[in-house]
């Protein structure tokens, strides 16, 4: 993933890139052109310079002929020559490489040049005038390599502005998002975040503000709903319940409707039930639990198991058990024993005739197995009313509500299928 | 015996009473935090049956007041909430019993027999029945003075009964009064056959005569 700031930062070193390669060849044009237009400015100056020298001069034709020849040998940029035309042609400007003449290098040199006809005394001359240009990808090379230099300055003033800009202008930002990833709705404590110069960043927090307060008051009711209709659906139920207890009084039921009232007590019962995992569930999410002590995990679950004994024992099970010498864990006792029941309950319940229920308790780890045909979803196993299995009704709270004890304590809970045993662990 | 329940739910009230008065027992109701106080302040009552939420008040408050004017009634705190910070707080004022709703008829009835049974007999607390003898707090049975040993449950068992005398009990009520809290997850019942099984076979085994019917797919009945 990108990070916000370097964004910008590739696509304005990209732009700067392109606008300085860009840059190049409007330089060299420049360059070139002033270069040239200067040279040949030059060019006429040496011109009319050489015209009027030599119009000063007064020699002979003899003498004139060796001072020609001569100039052409001592001035190697210059060159005289007597015109065969009898009427002056316009100047005409050129650019030529040549062969450079003092080393043995073979290199080409750029010249600029000046065809003229100038007259001295009453003769037409053709007078060429060059001078050395620099070569065109001398001056590019140059151009190119300066371009560089600039543009590596500004990437290196690009990073270093953009670390600053986030360390410092971004910090409230980050201040915002940290606290942000630390909000925990179930804490039920309102977030407080950096205040901050900058307007949009304020306008960020206040929408956060706003946002968080609405969703810790829906939250909260939400809880608050359970919490209270859990509540208020005890006492109908409890009327329900004493309602059956008088009906079963009656002595001129037939054995039929004995039979039927007293099996309405069963869904009765899951009703409750439902409704007091609902409650607890919403009690762990509420903290409504104290906080933790030591417990004697060893005690604890002998306790259970001496609880459970008969139903441990019941439908033929086999039951082994490896428990450590007192182990101990800082937990809230209630919760670890609702905890522990919900799993040896779910145990009992799911196994089948004849099968084995294995307990397995070590310092960090709490193990129950039971036999089982097939692996469950693990996936939905812990999720709230969802049952794996048909054959026994149930709340469909029992392992929502280990998971959310789990939690309260940062314990991991895992499921796995291992040689035809469904096993649950705790790991503490 | 005088009963006093305070409960805001009339129907629930109304069926407690109802299966209560075939005991001899005189029930009274108080529906708020005020109808509540007044009648603990005028009259004493073998057992005050208590709902925390009642319009008007806490009905912790009722059993402070209770404490403060010295009353020796007995408290069964009958609530909603069954967590056991509430049990602890409601016992720590000084209730002698807490029943979470929903609760079996039954399972009240043996709540307020024992409760009355401690307020009235202190000490020596034994219960004569033909030819059974139950001391309550050092948890002994005899059978024409011979002592039958039962386990706890068997003996809880037996207190249920003999709470509920000449009443169907059923099934889930007996589920509920072995197992507690966890009874509705269990969906075989076939250990509350065992455990009457055997506490019955100790008892005839010692000569008491059978009082004890099976209600056939319902429940049993202590006849006496």
């Amino acid at each position: 993933m990108n990070k916000l700031l370097n964004r910008p930062l590739k696509a304005f070193t990209l732009y700067a890139l392109l606008v300085l390669a860009c840059s190049i060849p409007v330089y060299y044009f420049i360059v070139d052109y002033i270069w040239r237009h200067e040279l040949d400015e030059y060019n006429e100056i040496v011109k009319s310079r050489i015209e009027s020298g030599l119009n000063k001069l007064s020699l002979d034709k003899d003498e004139w002929a060796k001072t020609i020849a001569l100039w052409n040998k001592t001035q190697p940029g210059t060159k005289i020559e007597k015109s065969l035309l009898t009427e002056s042609r316009p100047d005409s400007i050129y650019t030529i490489m040549r062969q450079k003449q003092s080393e043995n290098e073979e290199e080409l040199e750029r010249f600029r040049g000046l065809s003229t006809y100038i007259k001295v005394q009453g003769d037409l001359y053709h007078l060429t005038i060059e001078i050395n240009v620099e070569e065109a990808h001398e001056t590019v090379f140059a151009i190119a390599a300066v371009t560089m230099l600039f543009f590596i300055i500004l990437l290196a003033g690009f990073v270093v502005l953009n670390r600053r800009i986030s360390t410092q202008i971004w910090k409230p930002f980050q201040s915002t998002l940290d606290r942000l990833e630390a909000f925990d709705l179930n804490s039920q404590n309102n977030i407080d975040l950096e205040k901050s110069d900058i307007q949009e960043f304020e306008q960020l927090n206040q929408a956060l503000y706003q946002l968080i307060a609405k969703n810790i008051s829906t939250f909260r009711q939400q809880k608050e709903f359970t919490e209270n209709a859990s509540h208020e659906l005890q006492t109908p139920l409890a009327v329900l319940k004493s309602k059956i207890d008088l009906l079963m009084q009656n002595e001129s039921l037939t054995e039929n409707q004995s039979e039927l009232i007293a099996s309405l007590n069963i869904p009765l019962s899951r009703v409750s039930r439902i409704n007091k995992n609902l409650l607890l569930l919403a009690k762990i999410e509420n903290h409504q639990f104290a906080e933790g002590e030591l417990i004697n995990m060893t005690e604890l679950v002998n306790q259970n198991l001496d609880f459970l004994e008969e139903h441990l024992l019941a439908k033929n099970n086999k039951v082994e058990i490896e428990i450590c010498e007192n182990c101990l864990i800082t937990a809230n006792k209630s919760l670890v024993e609702i905890l522990l029941v919900n799993l040896l309950l779910n145990a009992i319940r799911h196994n089948h005739e004849n099968g084995t229920i294995r307990i397995k308790l070590t310092k960090r780890e709490l193990t129950i197995s039971n036999t089982g045909v097939e692996a469950l979803n693990k996936e939905t196993l812990f999720k709230r009313f969802i049952t794996s299995s048909t054959s026994t009704p149930s709340s469909g709270l029992g392992l929502a509500i280990v998971q959310e004890i789990a939690q309260r304590y940062k314990w991991k809970v895992d499921y796995q299928f291992v040689n035809q045993f469904h096993q649950f662990s705790i790991q503490f | 015996m005088k009963i006093l329940i305070i409960e805001d739910e009339k129907e629930l009230a109304y069926n407690i009473s109802v299966y209560l008065s075939d005991e001899n027992y005189l029930c009274e109701f108080a529906e708020t935090f005020q109808q509540a106080l007044e009648k603990i302040e005028v009259y004493h009552y073998d057992c005050i049956l208590l709902d925390l939420m009642l319009p008007g008040g806490d009905g912790l408050k009722i059993l402070e007041e209770l404490k403060k004017q010295d009353k020796q009634d007995g408290v069964i705190i009958i609530s909603a909430k069954d967590s056991l910070q509430d049990k602890i707080a409601g016992l720590q004022i000084g209730a002698d019993d807490y029943l979470a709703k929903p609760f079996h008829l039954s399972e009240l009835a043996a709540r307020i027999y024992s409760v009355i049974r401690r307020k009235q007999f202190g000490n020596s607390n034994i219960i004569k029945l033909h030819e059974l003898q139950i001391d309550l707090l050092a948890k002994t049975v005899l059978v024409n003075n011979e002592p039958v040993m039962l386990t706890k449950k068997e003996f809880d068992l037996l207190l249920l009964f003999i709470g509920n005398k000449n009443r169907v009990i059923s099934k889930s009520a007996l589920a509920e009064n072995l197992s507690g809290d966890i009874a509705d997850m269990l969906d075989n019942h076939d250990f509350v056959y065992a455990h009457i099984k055997n506490m019955k076979k100790k008892l005839v085994d010692a000569g008491y005569q059978n009082y004890l019917k099976t209600i056939y797919g319902t429940g049993y009945k202590w006849e006496a």
